[in-house]
């Protein structure tokens, strides 16, 4: 696949005619480029310069997930209300016949009233009975306002970033239990994790190693520096995939398993992936998950008393925006235990 | 979760995939210095491992004659894999895989070879925890089976001890005709019980053709129209540029109405017209598929030689080059009536399908490569924009299965302008387009499917027995005579007597 066309924020259009100018576009792209879209992908941040680094992030999925994506910088704090409107296509080649396929890209710049209205401004341009996933890159801010969140199929967004977890947690849960809304809530940082628990779960496959998920006495998880919000997932998914109940809230917490038995959780800051080790272990047995520093492998290894260690290799996820957002696009469908998770460890956030 | 299930489920796989866990096990390939297990099968457990799909502690056992140490299978192994993998092999992720590879040299008569892989798979059930579950894969030819599933019985190997699981996995073809398939279905049964008995057809694997029932029964509007008050006519078609390719032994026996259209095409046919099931379970899908090879209506004598055509490619081009005519192919008779081309007309007697023609068509030398299904729906009554003398072209749904899998609708449009002038315009849906992501090999999700016991996407005996009584109508009234075969130009879309055949029923083969 090879990029042949793109053009970042593209060009400028007013709002009021932004399909008729996309319709202009593909007019006078000939019949060599050809349309396709399977969502609408909003990006809405706050940041300056963020349509540049979202157009690029769009300019690397869009081959592999054909979208309408719609970028948005937003300044809601800005005095009176600012609009302006840019439109572009993501072109790659496909096949023998030099054609190619592209995903539009509409990207805006909203200050004041405009950028709290967004469902006006924005949402008018979705591709109509599309799916919208709108990846929220800045805080949520209150009011929980049903209006825009009832336009949204899925919520995106990025646990780790999150200076304050616990009340944004709690923000994205309301909006989530809102009755207008369906929404599916997607937590990149949860989709981060999902290769780890893969490879840990498949320790577990074994019959001969199944019931020792009911003795562990200790779980230990090394994370990359600003990783450790997706440790505590981690925690929180084991937590509740076997019933432990949080009994001591500190830096290293310890839970209780359906016998009362003590489980000591230690997480340790370590340079490397976001999750470069993981150790669970019973009085018997230890199961553990390494991803050595560069490396983009996983070792499992499961060692239990008498028996020769089974040591096993997967393809680890890479760790880029890019990578996870594409999974996650791909995988679709609800996150039942993602909520559940969150509530295993909602203390220690 | 109940903390019991514990014991019986690993409750960290709930959420992480939508399909069963595979289940570790030994799986045991016979024939395994052939292709298939070069080019498809150990490429589709390597890509597996490398996902992690694969079950913990999967040993994977090759038995076949040559010999040759289990160093030197692994070293063979890795080549092909480097060859034909869809994804590059990394060095850390093949030796950890190939770890698991084993070489059992024996010839498949020689029942100390299978005393020794039962000892050896009982050695590493304890030190690898395969836990007794067996795959065994017939990868050979069908000569070899009743030999490899006599000693399996024997050897006991076809039986599990309690708790686990014997599966063997039978690569087509499932027999020559009904009598060959009864008896090789009775053999494995004899063996395996049919539950355990996985008949893979990869065509089934194809991401389009687990898309039809997707098209069908999760939209309401396709289904709504899938009947006789709708349809006019179905055309289903497998075309390839491609002669018989150094296999002249093997389709000599065969021709194209065993090797394409008894397996691939009527399994496609059954897709196509099936019933919605009761559920998603490998029974309920299957029960409809065979309903409506049951319903399809016999040909025999004289209706052979009225609903289908045979015929053999001459000396032609393809893609500008000659090529050689197939009574001229290395190992083809000079006097050969195999046929090379068939094409069908086919009814299903039932209450969706009365009075819908179905056309069937499949060939080598064709000018193309292809596979499709093309749904043709009734004209609009003439009345409006159909009364001019020139008729509107029909919609027609179209779902392709290989290559440039995808589904195009087409339908009819005003041309921009002052005048009313309506021509046909086509919307398509190609999976390359939307989904960049190369999909996985056929052969990935039906292993896995094996290990799961998930017998879905297989063969089941009834199916195959059916399709056989069908089949074996028009080779017996092909057996009576030989002057109807016909003869094509290689690089043609086939004589003119297929040509006449839809013709008959006011159709056109379509242009692909």
């Amino acid at each position: 696949m090879e990029e042949d066309v793109s053009f970042s924020p593209g060009l400028p259009v007013p709002i009021g005619s932004i399909e008729m100018e996309l319709g202009r576009v593909w007019e006078e792209s000939g019949t060599s480029k050809t349309r396709a879209s399977l969502i609408n992908l909003a990006i809405y941040n706050e940041k300056p310069g963020s349509l540049e680094a979202n157009s690029s992030i769009i300019r690397e999925i869009a081959g592999e997930h054909a979208m309408r994506a719609i970028l948005i910088q937003a300044d809601p704090n800005e005095q009176g209300s600012r609009a302006e409107a840019w439109i572009s296509m993501h072109c790659y080649l496909r096949g023998s016949k030099g054609g190619s396929v592209c995903s539009e890209q509409i990207s805006f710049q909203l200050g004041g009233e405009a950028a709290r209205s967004l469902q006006s401004v924005v949402f008018s341009h979705l591709d109509s009975d599309l799916p919208l996933a709108l990846w929220w890159q800045a805080d949520f801010h209150p009011p929980v306002e049903s209006n825009l969140w009832q336009w949204v199929d899925r919520l995106l967004f990025d646990s780790r970033h999150w200076k304050k977890p616990k009340q944004q947690f709690e923000f994205i849960t309301r909006i989530a239990n809102l009755v207008e809304t369906k929404l599916v809530l997607c937590d990149l940082n949860w989709a981060r994790s999902l290769p780890v628990r893969q490879a840990l779960a498949g320790m577990f496959d074994n019959p001969g190693t199944l019931p020792e998920l009911q003795l562990l006495k200790s779980l230990q998880i090394d994370h990359a520096p600003g990783s450790r919000s997706t440790a505590l997932l981690l925690v929180g998914w084991i937590a509740d995939r076997l019933g432990w109940v949080l009994k001591e809230i500190s830096p290293n917490p310890i839970f209780s398993d359906p016998k009362s038995e003590k489980i000591q959780v230690t997480l340790t800051e370590k340079v490397g992936a976001s999750i470069s080790r993981m150790l669970l272990g019973s009085d018997n047995s230890s199961f553990e998950l390494i991803r050595e520093q560069e490396s983009d492998l996983y070792r499992t290894i499961v060692k239990s008393t008498g028996s020769v260690p089974t040591v096993r290799m997967v393809r680890a996820a890479r760790e880029e925006t890019r990578e996870i957002l594409l999974a996650e696009l791909a995988r679709g469908g609800r996150h039942p235990l993602y909520s559940r998770a969150v509530l295993a460890v909602s203390e220690l956030w | 979760m109940n903390p019991d299930d514990i014991l019986t489920m690993n409750p960290l796989r709930e959420g992480i995939a939508n399909r069963l866990t595979p289940e570790t096990c030994t799986l045991v390939i016979f024939g395994a210095t052939g292709d298939l297990t070069h080019r498809k099968l150990i490429p589709a457990l390597y890509n597996l491992a490398a996902e992690g799909a694969l079950p913990p502690s999967l040993i994977i056992r090759g038995f076949a004659r040559r010999e040759k140490t289990t160093d030197q299978f692994r070293k063979e192994l890795e080549e092909s894999t480097r060859k034909f993998s869809r994804t590059p092999v990394n060095d850390e992720l093949w030796n950890n895989f190939a770890a698991s590879i084993f070489y059992n040299q024996s010839a498949f008569d020689d029942s100390r070879g299978y005393s020794d892989l039962a000892a050896e798979m009982r050695e590493h059930d304890i030190a690898k925890g395969t836990c007794g579950n067996r795959l065994f894969y017939l990868a050979v030819a069908p000569d070899q089976f009743p030999i490899i599933l006599g000693h399996l019985r024997n050897s006991g190997l076809n039986k599990p001890s309690e708790g686990s699981w014997s599966r063997i996995i039978v690569e087509k073809p499932f027999g020559m005709d009904l009598s060959t398939a009864r008896e090789l279905n009775g053999l494995v049964n004899d063996v395996f019980p049919e539950k355990e008995t996985f008949r893979i057809d990869h065509f089934l694997g194809k991401e389009t053709a687990q898309n039809i029932m997707v098209l069908r029964f999760a939209n309401s509007i396709f289904e709504s129209l899938w009947n006789s008050s709708h349809i006019s006519h179905v055309q289903i078609t497998a075309a390839e540029p491609l002669g018989v390719e150094g296999r002249a032994g093997y389709y000599e026996t065969s021709g194209a109405m065993r090797d394409m259209v008894q397996n691939h095409l009527l399994q496609l046919l059954t897709l196509m017209a099936m019933e919605p099931p009761t559920s998603l379970g490998a029974d309920a899908i299957r029960d409809e598929k065979v309903k409506v090879l049951r319903s399809l209506r016999p040909l025999r004598g004289d209706d052979v030689f009225r609903h289908v055509v045979r015929a053999q490619y001459t000396e032609g081009l393809i893609n500008g080059q000659p090529v050689n005519a197939y009574r001229n192919e290395q190992g083809v008779s000079m006097d050969s009536t195999t046929e090379t081309y068939v094409a069908l007309q086919l009814n299903i007697d039932n209450w969706r399908w009365a009075g819908v023609p179905f056309f069937i068509r499949t060939a080598k030398r064709m000018p193309k490569g292809g596979t499709e299904i093309a749904v043709t729906f009734k004209g609009v009554p003439r009345v409006l924009f159909n009364q001019s003398a020139q008729n509107l072209d029909e919609n027609v749904l179209v779902i392709r299965i290989q290559p440039d899998e995808g589904v195009s609708l087409r339908m009819s449009a005003k041309m921009p302008g002052s005048s009313l002038r309506i021509e046909p315009v086509k919307m398509d849906f190609h999976y390359g387009t939307s989904f960049g992501k190369a999909t996985p090999e056929a052969y990935e999700r039906l292993l896995l499917d094996a290990m799961s016991g998930d017998a879905t996407l297989f063969a089941r005996c009834d199916e195959v027995e059916e399709a056989w009584a069908f089949v074996d109508g028009i080779e017996e009234a092909w057996k009576t005579r030989s002057d109807d075969l016909a003869f094509h130009a290689a690089g043609s879309w086939g004589p003119t007597e297929a040509t006449e055949l839809a013709a008959r029923h006011e159709v056109t083969w379509r242009r692909m």
